[in-house]
């Protein structure tokens, strides 16, 4: 498995983990009756402020851990091939326009929310779980690529 | 989606050049080692560019190292 993997794969599992936490917290919030704007709007800034944590942290984790791993097994420096080339980048791109695309969807689902009558929360709900949704399959889409070539 | 119709003898010019290593070459022509493994699996048809690079790094004409199989597509 490549570093470009590795990173994915961590950063995949950190978006299944925002994705399982809010899906969590929104459920304890309609439990609760606490599902309102304050509540749902501080939801949306620990997601975001995750997101980015996560990111950030997924690359760190794989350096380092993916560093130790090789030193391990192979007892040798660990060569980590932190470069781009054109086919990364074409994975990536790939990636991307699958994420912009189910973001797109996400977005006018959530508009149809308007049409049947729902509150501007539900809306804003359903808007970042579909972008949380939408990096999940871009990443499990960029790691099927990786596995089967394109 | 996987296979491509472009094949390529990289893995036979790679043991020709006293068994140049994916590393070595990857180095030579500017990508991660992986690219060269999917190349050499047929699970990626590289770039012009890259073509050109790989045809220079062995010292060959790039229809020695890349073939296109159009009669792949209808299959």
């Amino acid at each position: 498995m490549s570093f470009q993997e590795k990173n994915i794969a961590v950063s995949l599992s950190i978006f299944v983990a925002i994705l399982g936490l809010y899906l969590v917290r929104v459920f304890q919030m309609v439990q609760n009756e606490s599902f309102n704007s304050t509540n749902m709007f501080r939801l949306w800034g620990t997601i975001a402020v995750l997101a980015v944590v996560g990111t950030i942290l997924a690359t760190i984790f794989t350096h380092i851990v993916g560093g130790i791993v090789h030193k391990v097994r192979t007892n040798e420096d660990p060569h980590i091939e932190d470069i781009q080339d054109e086919r990364d980048q074409i994975i990536d791109l790939k990636g991307t326009r699958v994420a912009y695309t189910f973001s797109s969807i996400g977005v006018a689902l959530s508009m149809l929310t308007f049409v049947f009558g729902q509150p501007p929360l539900i809306m804003f709900s359903l808007l970042i779980f579909f972008g949380v949704l939408a990096q999940v399959i871009a990443d499990i889409w960029r790691l099927t690529l990786y596995r089967r070539g394109f | 989606m996987g296979k491509s119709h472009i094949s390529n003898n990289i893995r036979k010019l790679r043991f020709f050049r006293n068994e140049m290593t994916q590393q070595q070459l990857a180095e030579k022509v500017g990508v991660t080692r992986q690219t060269i493994i999917a190349m050499e699996q047929d699970k990626y048809s590289p770039s012009l560019e890259l073509a050109f690079r790989i045809a220079h790094a062995f010292e060959v004409p790039l229809d020695e190292v890349f073939s296109y199989h159009p009669e792949a597509e209808s299959t």
